[in-house]
């Protein structure tokens, strides 16, 4: 792998500022410099099943713009964009990089992390793993690195939930509360308060929990940059969802943030999305 | 019709022939998926007639009410991959059906195709003024 690589975090990472500067950060630890890529601008288009000329028009699209980025390699952060770059993307234009995903290059260079890792992180906590990234074998991968934190106590129970991440399971009500249920469960069976994610959507889905059972959701990346001592962002999104009321997400998000976006966007496109909890 | 939109049909074409030739109909992956459950038409089928129906789909044809509830259940669970016996990825079939049944490939469809929710991309991109620098969201996101 080339040592300047692209690190293409998809499109909904980007709720989680703190996962993207965070997992920059990591790779830059492990000798991998990275130019971040992502947003709408970078769609898979994994989306448009419906729409087949928007997904080709999208996958060409970044695509394109990965092989006149001119790195040798693809670091990829959402398994969702890195199993369509591996299935219908390929079909609609070449390639001229290789793709790996971020646990596995954060893996292979381990022995480089684990002397960074020099902050006890004192807690007990659950791995939140899922089935369905069979391209890559992520939960193993993060447990490994996860194991490398001094003082971290880390379970990984016998269950895994369906689907590649909590957002494939959100079209399945029942599946997603039977899953968000059987890891509340997990946490109380094992005596911890907090959950792992691997995936953005995980953390998106369940740090609501905060509020709704007491139990802290942590994606890997944070616990890892904790670890080395780095000053990271804080998970603005967790705390923004678990604020308590619509005034208080106001007042931490800010006025002038709020105004960036336009204060009824904000009201009518943002804040339904805070507001909505986990239900199990 | 544009030629990347030409290029993804010609992908999908030649991935469910490949699936269409190589599938026996054994119905292992529907058997072991963990999504039937969350219906009440899937517990009990022969997984065989099911996976029966989702190549009937494949083939533009109308399925059976079986096999399009299993199409729109499944989640990419991947626990069909290692059972297949041909070694032929079923979550993929299914992803096929999926597209086959919204009738995006000019087959009559028999799933709802809602429309993306137009504000989708408009959120994703507030969240990251919401979190991004200007110079991030120059360099990162454009």
């Amino acid at each position: 792998m080339s040592e300047r690589v692209v690190f293409w975090y998809g499109c909904n990472a980007i709720r989680h500022g703190d996962i993207i500067h965070g997992a920059s950060a990591l790779l830059r630890a492990v000798g991998v410099e990275s130019d971040p890529a992502g947003g709408p601008a970078y769609c898979c288009g994994t989306t448009e099943d419906g729409n087949l000329q928007s997904a080709a028009g999208m996958a060409a699209n970044t695509i394109r713009k990965f092989n006149r980025s001119g790195r040798g390699t693809v670091v990829t952060w959402c398994p969702s964009c890195h199993r369509h770059m591996g299935t219908f993307m390929g079909g609609v234009a070449s390639a001229n990089f290789e793709v790996a995903h971020i646990t596995q290059v954060l893996h292979a260079r381990r022995h480089l992390l684990a002397p960074l890792l020099t902050q006890r992180v004192e807690r007990k906590v659950v791995l939140h793993a899922h089935t369905g990234f069979h391209e890559v074998d992520a939960n193993p991968l993060v447990a490994d690195l996860l194991r490398l934190i001094p003082g971290l106590d880390l379970v990984v129970a016998d269950y895994s939930a369906p689907g590649h991440m909590c957002s494939a399971l959100v079209a399945v009500p029942a599946a997603l509360k039977d899953a968000v249920r059987r890891n509340v469960e997990l946490t109380v069976e094992h005596g911890t308060d907090t959950l792992v994610t691997v995936f953005h959507s995980c953390q998106r889905l369940l740090c609501g929990l905060a509020t709704t059972d007491g139990v802290e959701v942590v994606n890997y990346v944070n616990l890892l940059t904790q670890a080395m001592g780095i000053a990271a962002l804080p998970d603005e999104y967790a705390q923004w969802k678990n604020a308590g009321s619509d005034a208080e997400i106001m007042a931490r998000v800010g006025p002038e943030r709020i105004a960036k976006v336009g204060v009824k966007f904000f009201e009518t496109q943002v804040l339904p999305e805070l507001r909505r909890l986990p239900e199990k | 019709m544009k030629p990347d939109t030409d290029q993804l049909l010609a992908y999908i074409e030649r991935t469910v022939e490949r699936t269409l030739t190589a599938c026996t109909g054994c119905g292992k992956c529907f058997d072991v998926c963990p999504m039937t459950r969350y219906s009440d038409l899937l517990p009990g089928r022969p997984g065989g007639e099911v996976v029966a129906g989702v190549l009937d789909i494949l083939r533009g044809k109308a399925g059976t009410p079986a096999a399009v509830e299993w199409t729109r259940l499944c989640t990419q669970s991947a626990l069909c991959i290692p059972v297949c016996p041909e070694k032929i990825d079923p979550m993929l079939m299914l992803r096929l059906s999926r597209i086959t049944a919204l009738g995006s490939t000019g087959a009559q469809p028999l799933l709802p195709n809602p429309r993306r929710d137009p504000e989708f991309f408009r959120r994703i991109n507030a969240f990251a003024k919401l979190q991004l620098s200007e110079a991030e969201l120059d360099e990162w996101q454009r």
